[in-house]
Parts: structure tokens; C-alpha cells; sequence
């Protein structure tokens, strides 16, 4: 009944939306890691990178230059972020950590409204497009839009350059070190709120540049970062809170499996597939498939 | 003694209060009358349709007070509430319009799942609901007494459609519906239609989940189901990614796709799809050709000048529907909601089609049902304006029994 076309045409387009959900969780994964707290805002962060693509291409540099938008409009975010952080959140750290975790979650639910209604405010309820002059690419049997086969790229290439970052520069040591321990960072000379910003506006730029990737593919409207954050969640779970190889092997691990349940089961319990494999890993593996049993400083 | 003087204080302070409320509450003319207005305005409802609405039922209401008024000059203030497409947002909606903002009447309702779940309350609550485009069967087929409708019901709409197949000679239909209501209950009167009308169909159904942004699994198992026709039954975000996605794997537009409603009409549509919108076959309720009433001509001369686009179907049943609970409830010469519903079933109503809307006890789906022509509209050029749009099929629904 089912063709081999079928199934090698389902198993790229699996790969292909995996990476992509491995990069909108990578930024929820690494602020975790470091500030120890959770962005609920994170799809906001998302849905500001798509609008920015969006105004960027149609209002400024055209469809030709879409390319150049992106960085841009990722560094709007990171930029976004970096105030964020400074504004709302670094006065939640640098009191006593006993409510952190519950001051930083008001504030980043509180950030999730209000950009919401902004966006809302602003730009209506309505859809949008930045549109794309990319063609569409054959990648196998599976013909796949020019604006997506970009965002795999871009992401892919985004994920290699965070790997770089962390691994070979020495902000990267430092941002590894504060994740291993905000105390002993503290005591090397390290400004451990400069890095929760720079770590802050990085995590949220990763979302921004899934927004403005995605934006010509899944569209721009206020909330489109509910899935993001949604998919972002749940990939952190599986993948193991706080682990970056846990984000993508998980991104791919869900974009696979929603993919085939849909096709070969049943499409109408796409989104059930990833729930049921989250309850998988937290019944037989609670810390994710990565993750490591916290240690509380 | 204690215990007295405790008690006496607790009634004392608990009158201070709500004297101190009453006095701080909004203030509103005692003699407004208010309706309600439930529409998607935000995702992952369909906002643009419920913004189409809300445009039509506001100059509705602005062209009622202008001219006067109801009942000896009493004016119409019009609440709006956001059903985002949700059904307990919906729910959540009309029970502040009634409880606390004092609607007599509640309209809008572009989905089929808000407004199903709405007329669950609305029967208990007794105001009756007047629904704009929600076309489930069962929203009038249960027979409540609070719910009237004016939009054209599932076997009408698939009627329609089953015209176009018909037409076209389309052997094998794919049809991909969301899993709500409106998916849900149109792709079932497709297969009860063939299945009635023995048309020998060769139908393959998809379900999704109106949540799912990636709709590629869905669409290569159509695209291998090879069909001759592809029916959209997404709304909103869902629809148009549809459009995208299947032009992208090569389905569409080398196999014709109908779009289930009249998004198409608007002017979003060819911001949306700039290269890959033409061709599309949709559902429309209203064309230039069509007759207008001389409401209908009001309103679409005041919204072109302040729009500065022509009106579509949403808007003009927005306004209408003021119109008609207006027109009820000078009927009734009160705004009881049980007078109001007892002239809506006994009136003849002027809105903006040619004939007048009537709302009769009638049998099965036509109960309470005032339904407009269904057309079948074809872009045949990029960036193509609605109007020019090729008209392929007009179906009359049948007279109500």
C-alpha cells in the first residue's frame, strides 16, 4: 500500500523539520543551562525574529535580499534580549536565589503577553508573508521549498557556529564554566550577570533566527510562536534539560517520529506522537535522554 | 452580643463596598441596548474572518444609532469579544456578554466548534445566538429555540460541491480536514452525499491537527492517492499553508484544489500567495453578480469609502445581522431575548440579499436558518480581483419544508 517514495519522501521531510525544531529548543536548553531559569517567552522571541524578517524584506531590502535579513533581524533579537535580560531579569538575580525560579517565571509569562499583545496591537491579527524568489529543490524524490532547504542550512550552520562559540572561543569557556557552577565562576573573576546577558541575548536569538528562517514557510502573525515553544518544550524533555546534543538528536528524534505517525498511522494525532514518546523518555529515562541529574550549587 | 456586633459590621462594611463598586462601575446609558459580538480575533482562529465581522456589525450598529435608534431612541452599543476559534473561549464569551455586559442578543460565530458549544450554554442562558459563518449541521439541526442562523449549512455548501464535481467530471477527491467540527462535519456530508446521490466517488480522507504547522506527511499521501480534485477543508493559518505546501511538493496547482470558504476573497489572500494562488476553485456567498438589497447597497457604498476596498461576504452578513436583531426587536417592541426570538421566527427581515431573511421552525438542518446562495468562484489569473473571478457553479439552497 505504502511506496519506498513514500517512506524515503516522509524520512526527509522528518529530517528536515527536525533540525529545524532542534533550533528553536536550543536557545530554551541553553538559557537553562546557564541562568538556570526557564524563558516561557521564548515563541515571542520567535515571533519578533519572523515580524523583523518580515518588515526587513517587504519594507527595506526586498525578497533578493532576504539573506542579509536574517542576520539582522537575529541580531534585533539578541539585541531585544541583552535589554530584557538588564531590564527585567538581572534584578531577579542579583537578590536572594530562594523565588528565583518563580520570579523568573511571572516575568518571562508576563514578557510572553505583553509582546503578544504588541504584535497584535501593532501589526493586527492578521497573516503575513515575506514571500521567498527561492525555487523549489528536489532532494531525492522529495521535491522541498528553496525557503526551507535555506532554513535547514542556516540552521544547521547557526547550530555549528554555537558549537564553535562554546568549544573553542573563551566567552564559550566561560559560558560552559558558568553552567558547570555560577559560584566558581564567580571566584575566577568572572562577571557571571554579564554572562547571563550575553547567554540571555544568544538563547533568544537562536529563536529569532528560527523565526525569520521559518517566517516564509510557516508565516508571521502574533502568535506564531505557540508551536515553537510547544515543540521547544517538548524536545527538551526528551533531549534532557540543559543539553545541547540532547536538542538535536530530540529535534530530530520528534520531527521523525511525528512525521511517520502522520503519514503511516494516523495524521490526525500528529502532535500526540511527540507527547507519547515525551512520556516514553520520562517514564524510563526522567532526566532525558542526555541529561544529567541536576547538582544545586 | 460579640458575635451581633460582628455580624453587623461584616453587613455594614460588605455595603460600603458594593456601594463603592456601584459607584466605580463604567457608567452606560440604563437605556443602551447591547448585542454581542463573538468573533476569532486573534489565532489559531481565523482572525481576518472575524475582523470582516466585526467591520460589517460595527457600521451596523453605527448606521442604527445614526438613523435614531430603536424603541423611542434607544441606542446600540455593540460588545466584542474574542473567540480566538477556541470553543471554551467562546463559551467564556458569551456568558460575560450576557451575565455582565446585559447582551439581549450574541452574533458573530465564525467557527463551527465556538458556535456549537455556545448554543450548549446559550439554551440554559435563553439569549438567543444569530451565527454568521458557522455552517455545522447541528448548529440549527438540534432545534434549539435560541439558535438562528443566516449562513449556508454543510449539505448546502457540499451540495455546491458535489455541482462542481459533478461538473467537472472529478472522479477521485482527496479531502484534508482539520479536526474540529467544521472539518470533521463537511468532509462526512461529502461521503454521506456520495454515498446518497451514488455518485461513485472514489474519496480518500485526511484529518489534521489545526496545531500542526508541517502539513508535508499529509500531502504526499494525497499526492499518492493521485486524485483529480483536492478539497481544502482547513480555516485560516492551516488553509493557506496547505496552498504552500502542496505547491511545493508538486500537488497543486497540477491537481485543482477548492478552497472550503471564501478566504480567497479577501485582499489577503494574494498577499499570501502571490505566484500559486490562481486557479484555486472557492466558496463564495456573495458577487457582483449577485442582487443586493438596498441595505446591501448602503452598506457597500459607506464601507468602500471607508475601507478603501470592496465589502465581502463577512462583512456584509455583520451588518446584516444587526439589521435583523434590530429589525426583531422594534418587531417584538421589546428586548426580551423570548420576544426577540418570537419575532425572529415570525418576521420577515431586510438585510443585504435581494430577498428578505426569514427564520422558520422548519425541518432538519433548516430550522432557524436564513441561508444565502452558495457560488463556486475560480481565479483563472494571478493577482486576479475576486469579482473578476469566474462564477463556475450557483447553487440555491433547497426551500426549507
Amino acid at each position: 500500500m505504502y511506496s519506498t517514495e513514500l517512506f524515503v519522501q516522509t524520512f526527509i521531510s522528518g529530517v528536515m523539520i527536525g533540525v529545524l525544531y532542534a533550533l528553536m529548543a536550543l536557545g530554551i536548553t541553553f538559557i537553562y543551562s546557564i541562568m538556570r531559569m526557564i524563558n516561557w517567552a521564548m515563541g515571542e522571541f520567535y515571533m519578533v525574529g519572523s515580524y523583523l524578517q518580515y518588515m526587513l524584506v517587504v519594507g527595506l531590502l526586498g525578497t533578493d535580499l532576504w539573506w542579509l535579513a536574517i542576520p539582522l533581524s537575529m541580531a534585533g533579537v539578541f539585541a531585544m534580549g541583552v535589554v530584557v535580560q538588564w531590564g527585567l531579569l538581572k534584578p531577579v538575580f542579583t537578590r536572594p536565589p530562594e523565588s528565583r525560579d518563580d520570579y523568573a517565571t511571572v516575568v518571562t509569562l508576563a514578557l510572553l503577553l505583553f509582546l503578544r499583545s504588541v504584535a497584535t496591537g501593532l501589526a493586527g491579527p492578521y497573516q503575513f508573508t515575506p514571500g521567498s524568489n527561492l525555487p523549489v529543490i528536489m532532494v531525492g524524490p522529495m521535491p522541498l521549498a528553496g525557503a526551507r532547504v535555506a532554513a535547514f542550512l542556516f540552521a544547521l550552520a547557526a547550530l555549528g557556529l554555537f558549537y564553535v562559540l562554546l568549544r573553542y572561543t573563551w566567552y564559550g569557556l566561560a559560558l560552559r564554566a558558568t553552567a558547570q557552577s555560577r559560584v566558581g565562576v564567580q571566584t575566577a573573576g568572572i562577571d557571571v550577570l554579564a554572562v547571563d546577558r550575553i547567554a540571555f541575548g544568544i538563547g533568544v536569538a537562536l529563536a529569532g533566527l528560527a523565526g525569520a528562517l521559518l517566517a516564509p514557510v510557516f508565516l508571521v502573525y502574533p502568535t506564531n510562536g505557540l508551536i515553537t515553544t510547544m515543540k521547544g518544550f517538548e524536545i527538551v524533555v526528551i533531549g534532557g534539560l540543559g543539553s545541547i546534543p540532547g536538542a538535536l538528536v530530540a529535534g530530530l528524534l520528534l520531527g521523525l517520529i511525528e512525521s511517520f505517525g502522520a503519514a503511516f498511522i494516523d495524521s490526525s494525532y500528529q502532535n500526540v506522537y511527540g507527547f507519547i514518546l515525551v512520556l516514553a523518555v520520562l517514564a524510563l529515562r526522567p532526566s532525558g535522554l542526555f541529561g544529567e541529574r541536576g547538582r544545586e550549587a | 452580643m460579640r458575635q451581633r456586633e460582628f455580624w453587623l459590621g461584616g453587613a455594614l462594611v460588605a455595603g460600603v463596598l458594593a456601594s463603592a463598586l456601584a459607584i466605580g462601575a463604567p457608567a452606560q446609558a440604563a437605556d443602551d441596548v447591547t448585542i454581542g459580538l463573538v468573533v476569532p480575533l486573534s489565532p489559531p482562529g481565523d482572525p481576518a474572518g472575524g475582523q470582516l465581522i466585526r467591520r460589517g456589525a460595527e457600521m451596523g450598529v453605527d448606521a442604527v444609532n445614526a438613523a435614531g435608534g430603536i424603541l423611542g431612541g434607544r441606542k446600540i452599543k455593540l460588545s466584542v469579544q474574542d473567540s480566538q476559534g477556541r470553543p471554551e473561549a467562546g463559551v467564556a464569551a458569551y456568558r460575560r456578554l450576557v451575565s455582565e455586559d446585559k447582551a439581549v442578543a450574541v452574533t458573530g460565530f465564525f467557527h463551527s466548534s465556538v458556535a456549537l458549544a455556545v448554543n450548549e450554554v446559550a439554551k440554559e442562558m435563553g439569549v438567543p445566538t444569530l451565527s454568521l459563518q458557522a455552517s455545522a449541521a447541528d448548529i440549527t439541526a438540534k432545534h434549539y429555540d435560541i439558535a438562528f442562523r443566516t449562513h449556508a449549512v454543510d449539505p448546502v455548501r457540499v451540495g455546491a460541491w458535489m455541482e462542481l464535481i459533478k461538473k467537472k467530471n472529478f472522479k477521485r477527491i482527496s479531502i484534508i480536514a482539520e479536526t474540529t467540527d467544521y472539518g470533521i462535519g463537511l468532509s462526512e456530508e461529502v461521503i454521506k452525499q456520495n454515498k446518497d446521490e451514488k455518485a461513485g466517488l472514489d474519496i480518500q480522507k485526511i484529518t489534521f491537527d489545526r496545531a500542526v504547522t508541517d502539513l508535508t506527511p499529509q500531502l504526499l499521501q494525497i499526492k499518492a492517492f493521485k486524485p483529480d480534485l483536492v478539497i481544502n477543508i482547513g480555516v485560516g493559518q492551516p488553509a493557506d499553508l496547505i496552498i504552500d505546501q502542496a505547491t511545493t511538493i508538486g500537488l497543486f496547482p497540477a491537481t485543482p484544489m477548492l478552497f472550503s470558504y471564501d478566504a480567497p476573497v479577501r485582499p489577503q489572500y494574494w498577499q499570501l500567495h502571490p505566484k500559486n494562488g490562481d486557479s484555486m476553485y472557492f466558496v463564495a456567498y456573495y458577487s457582483p453578480k449577485s442582487v443586493l438589497s438596498e441595505i446591501g447597497q448602503t452598506f457597500s457604498k459607506a464601507y468602500q469609502e471607508k475601507y478603501k476596498e470592496d465589502p465581502v461576504y463577512g462583512g456584509l452578513n455583520g451588518y446584516g445581522a444587526i439589521m435583523i436583531l434590530t429589525q426583531a426587536m422594534q418587531a417584538a417592541g421589546s428586548t426580551d431575548p423570548k420576544a426577540l426570538i418570537k419575532a425572529l421566527e415570525a418576521g420577515s427581515f431586510k438585510s443585504w440579499p435581494g430577498n428578505p431573511v426569514t427564520f422558520p421552525r422548519a425541518e432538519g438542518v433548516y430550522w432557524h436558518n436564513g441561508s444565502a446562495p452558495v457560488l463556486i468562484l475560480q481565479y483563472t489569473k494571478p493577482m486576479q480581483d475576486w469579482k473578476e473571478a469566474e462564477v463556475v457553479v450557483e447553487y440555491a439552497p433547497p426551500a426549507a419544508k
